[in-house]
C-alpha cells in the first residue's frame, strides 16, 4: 500500500486544522487560543504548498505561502503584544472573563 | 481631460477633509483656510466641466466582473446638479468660516462638509446604478453625522439617527431596485436601463419604479418620510443650508428626472409621484404657518418647495422639475444662511424670542427679504418664473384639483413667509439681547447667493441647453426648454400665472392681517386641534416614531449576538465558512 506525496499532505493539512480549530473553540488562556490560530495558519500553508503543487504551478503555490507566512508573523506579534497588555490590565488571560466587547 | 476634471471635483473635496482632519483642531485658523481652499477649487472644476457636457462616458474605473465598470458621464443634468452642490458648498464653507469660528470639533466638521460635497458630485456624475447606490450611502452618512454635530446634546442626536433610519428605508428600496434591474438587465448601467426599460416585464418595471420611488420620498422627505428633516434642524446651519435644502434633498428628485422616460409608462407611478409631491407641498405649508422655530418653517418650506418638484415630474413637466431645483437651491441656500446669521446673532431660533432685528441686521434683513420674495414666488426673482413653469405644466397635463391644490399651498407659502419675515426682522423688540451684523465671509456667502436669487433666471436658455445633451431625460427636456425671451412671454401670457399671482397677493394680504386672521381662527374653535395637529405632524410624527422604535428595538434584540466570547466569535466565524462551502458546493452541482 502505498500513498501519494498529495495524500499525505492532504491528511496533514486537514489534522492541522482540525488542531487548530478544536484550539480555537475550546481553549480559554488567550496564549494557547494564538498558538491554536498558528497552527490553523500553518494547515493553510501547507494546503497553499500542496495545491501549487498538485496544480502545476509551483511557483505560485510557494509564493503565495510566502507572502502569508509574512502576513502571519505580524498577525502573530500584534496577537502576542495584546495579549500581554490584555494580561496587565485585566489581570487574566481567561478569554471567557473578558466579555467588554460585550454588545 | 473632461475625464480629470471629473475625477477631480469628487477626488479634491475628499483630499480636503483628509487634509483638514490630519492638520489637527489646534490650528484653527488653517483647517478654516484648508477647507475653504478644496471647496474653491472644487467649485471651480465643477464649474470648468460646464464647459465639457457630453453624454459620452468619460470617465472609467475598469472593476470588471459582477460590478461592471465604474463609469462617469458629464451630461447637462449631471453637471448642473454638480455645480448646485460644489458652488454653494463652496459658499456653505466660506460662511462658516465665521459661523464656526471657535467651535469645538472643527475637523470633524470640515471634513464630513467636504466629504459630503465629494459624495454628491459623485451620486450625480456616476451612471453605474451600483456606484449611484454607494454615493447615495454616503451622502446620507455624512448627512446624518452632521445633524448628530453637536453629540452632547441628545435632540441632535435623536435627530441624526431619525434622519439615517428614514433614508435608509429609500436606500432600501434604491437598493432593491438597482438589484432588480441588474438581474434583469445584466448591467448596471444607468443608460442600459434608460434604453431597456421597455423590454422588462411589466412587473419588474413596475418594482423598479416603485422602489426608486420609495428612496426618493424618503431622501427629498416627501410623505409618508418627511418628518425627518425638521429633526435635522439641530445640525450647525451651514449644514442645514447646503445638505438639508439645496443638495442631498435634491437627490431624490434628481432620481425622478433622471429615470422619468423608464418609468414614464409604468401603471399608476406618474400619479403616485403627483400625489406624493401634491400631498407634501400642502402639508408641510400647513406645518409652515404655525412653527415657531426659524429653522423648522424653513424646513417645512423646503419640505413644501420639493413637493412641486415631484409634483411637477408627475405631471410630465421635467424641465420645469430641473428648473426649479435649481432655483430653489440658490434661493434656499440664501435663506438658510441668513437664518444662520440671525441665530448667530441672536442666540436662539425661536422666533418669537426675535423681532425687529432689521434695524441693526440691514444687510442680513435685505438679502434674506430677497429670498423669500423669491421663495414666495413674486416677479421678477428667480422662483417666481420656475414656480409659474411648475404650475402652467400642471394645468395643461395635470388633473385640476391637483392644480387647485398646488395653488393654494402657493397662497399659503406667501402667507407663512410673510408671517416668518415679519417675526424676525420687523415689529417690535420681542428680547434686549443686543445683536451685530453678520461677519464679512458672512456677507460675502449672502450677497453672491442674494445676486444669483436675482438674476440666476436669465440663464434659463443656457440651462436648457446644458439639459439637452442628457440621456434621454434631456431630449424631452430640452423641447420643453425654452429660451429667455420665450419663458417671459410664455409665463407672463398664461392664465396659470395670474392666478398664481392673485392667490399670492392674497396669502401675502392674510399675513399682513394676521390678527384679525388669528381672532377669528380663535372664534372658530380652530387654534388648539390646529396646533395639536401640527405638533403631532399631522399623525406622521407617530408612524416615524414607529419606524424608528421597532429598528432600535430590533438592535437591541440583535445585540445578543455579541457575545463578547472570543470561542462563539470563532465558532461563528467557521459556521459561516462551512455554509459557504456549502452553497458553493450546491451551486456547482
Amino acid at each position: 500500500m502505498s500513498f501519494s506525496l498529495v495524500e499525505i499532505g492532504v491528511v496533514g493539512v486537514v489534522g492541522l486544522l482540525a488542531i487548530g480549530l478544536y484550539g480555537l473553540l475550546a481553549v480559554r488562556n488567550l496564549i494557547k487560543v494564538i498558538v491554536a490560530l498558528q497552527i490553523l495558519v500553518k494547515g493553510a500553508l501547507v494546503a497553499l504548498v500542496l495545491a501549487g503543487h498538485a496544480s502545476g504551478q509551483m511557483n505560485l503555490g510557494q509564493s503565495l505561502a510566502m507572502t502569508a507566512i509574512v502576513a502571519d508573523t505580524v498577525v502573530a506579534a500584534v496577537a502576542l503584544a495584546l495579549a500581554v497588555q490584555v494580561r496587565r490590565r485585566m489581570n487574566t488571560l481567561d478569554v471567557q472573563a473578558l466579555s467588554k466587547l460585550k454588545g | 481631460m473632461t475625464g480629470l476634471l471629473i475625477a477631480l471635483t469628487i477626488g479634491l473635496p475628499w483630499i480636503g477633509a483628509v487634509a483638514v482632519w490630519a492638520v489637527g483642531d489646534y490650528r484653527a485658523r488653517l483647517q478654516h483656510r484648508l477647507a475653504v481652499g478644496f471647496a474653491v477649487s472644487a467649485a471651480v472644476t465643477a464649474l470648468l466641466l460646464l464647459t465639457a457636457t457630453t453624454d459620452a462616458v468619460e470617465l472609467r474605473l475598469v472593476v470588471g466582473g459582477i460590478f461592471g465598470d465604474f463609469t462617469f458621464v458629464p451630461d447637462g443634468l449631471a453637471v448642473l446638479l454638480t455645480v448646485i452642490a460644489a458652488v454653494i458648498g463652496g459658499l456653505a464653507v466660506i460662511f462658516s468660516m465665521d459661523y464656526m469660528r471657535g467651535e469645538a470639533g472643527l475637523g470633524r466638521y470640515y471634513a464630513l462638509v467636504l466629504l459630503f460635497i465629494g459624495a454628491m458630485a459623485g451620486l450625480v456624475l456616476a451612471s453605474n446604478l451600483l456606484l449611484m447606490f454607494l454615493f447615495w450611502e454616503m451622502t446620507a452618512l455624512c448627512s446624518y453625522a452632521l445633524i448628530s454635530f453637536y453629540n452632547d446634546d441628545p435632540k441632535a442626536v435623536a435627530g441624526g439617527v431619525k434622519a439615517l433610519i428614514m433614508t435608509q428605508i429609500g436606500g432600501l428600496g434604491l437598493l432593491i431596485g438597482v438589484l432588480a434591474a441588474r438581474a434583469s438587465l445584466g448591467s448596471y448601467d444607468i443608460s442600459a436601463l434608460l434604453e431597456g426599460a421597455h423590454t422588462l416585464a411589466p412587473e419588474t418595471l413596475a418594482l423598479i419604479a416603485f422602489g426608486f420611488l420609495v428612496a426618493a420620498a424618503a431622501k427629498s422627505a416627501q410623505v409618508p418620510f418627511q418628518t425627518w428633516l425638521p429633526g435635522a434642524m439641530e445640525a450647525p446651519t451651514p449644514v442645514s443650508a447646503l445638505i438639508h435644502a439645496a443638495t442631498m434633498v435634491n437627490a431624490g428628485v434628481y432620481l425622478l428626472i433622471r429615470f422619468y422616460p423608464a418609468f414614464e409608462g409604468v401603471p399608476g407611478w406618474t400619479t403616485a409621484v403627483m400625489l406624493v409631491g401634491l400631498v407634501s407641498a400642502l402639508l408641510a405649508a400647513l406645518l409652515a404657518v404655525v412653527a415657531k422655530d426659524l429653522k423648522r418653517a424653513l424646513a417645512y418650506s423646503t419640505v413644501s418647495q420639493l413637493g412641486y418638484m415631484v409634483y411637477a415630474v408627475g405631471v410630465g413637466g421635467v424641465f420645469a422639475a430641473q428648473f426649479h431645483l435649481f432655483s430653489h437651491a440658490v434661493f434656499k441656500a440664501l435663506l438658510f444662511l441668513g437664518a444662520g446669521a440671525v441665530i448667530h446673532a441672536a442666540g436662539t431660533r425661536d422666533m418669537w424670542k426675535m423681532g425687529g432685528l432689521g434695524k441693526e441686521m440691514p444687510f442680513t434683513r435685505n438679502t434674506f427679504v430677497i429670498g423669500a420674495l423669491a421663495l414666495m414666488g413674486l416677479p421678477i426673482l428667480n422662483g417666481f418664473w420656475s414656480k409659474e413653469l411648475i404650475l402652467e405644466a400642471g394645468l395643461h397635463a395635470g388633473p385640476n384639483w391637483a392644480f387647485a391644490g398646488m395653488v393654494f399651498g402657493a397662497g399659503l407659502t406667501a402667507l407663512y413667509t410673510f408671517r416668518m419675515v415679519w417675526l424676525v426682522f420687523f415689529g417690535p423688540r420681542r428680547s434686549e439681547k443686543h445683536v451685530h451684523d453678520a461677519g464679512q465671509a458672512m456677507r460675502f456667502a449672502l450677497g453672491v447667493l442674494a445676486v444669483g436669487t436675482l438674476t440666476t433666471w436669465l440663464l434659463v436658455g443656457s440651462v436648457g441647453a446644458c439639459l439637452s445633451c442628457s440621456v434621454p431625460a434631456g431630449e424631452e427636456a430640452a423641447h420643453a426648454a425654452p429660451a429667455l425671451g420665450e419663458m417671459v412671454s410664455e409665463v407672463l401670457a398664461a392664465p396659470a400665472t395670474w392666478l398664481a399671482l392673485a392667490v399670492i397677493v392674497f396669502g401675502l394680504f392674510l399675513g399682513w392681517q394676521r390678527e384679525p386672521l388669528s381672532k377669528l381662527v380663535d372664534r372658530l374653535g380652530l387654534r388648539e386641534p390646529y396646533i395639536a395637529a401640527a405638533e403631532r405632524d399631522f399623525g406622521f410624527a407617530w408612524i416615524n416614531r414607529q419606524v424608528v422604535r421597532a429598528v432600535q428595538s430590533m438592535a437591541e434584540r440583535l445585540r445578543a449576538v455579541q457575545t463578547g466570547q472570543l470561542n462563539w466569535n470563532a465558532l461563528g466565524i467557521v459556521g459561516a465558512l462551512v455554509v459557504v462551502l456549502i452553497v458553493l458546493l450546491a451551486g456547482r452541482g
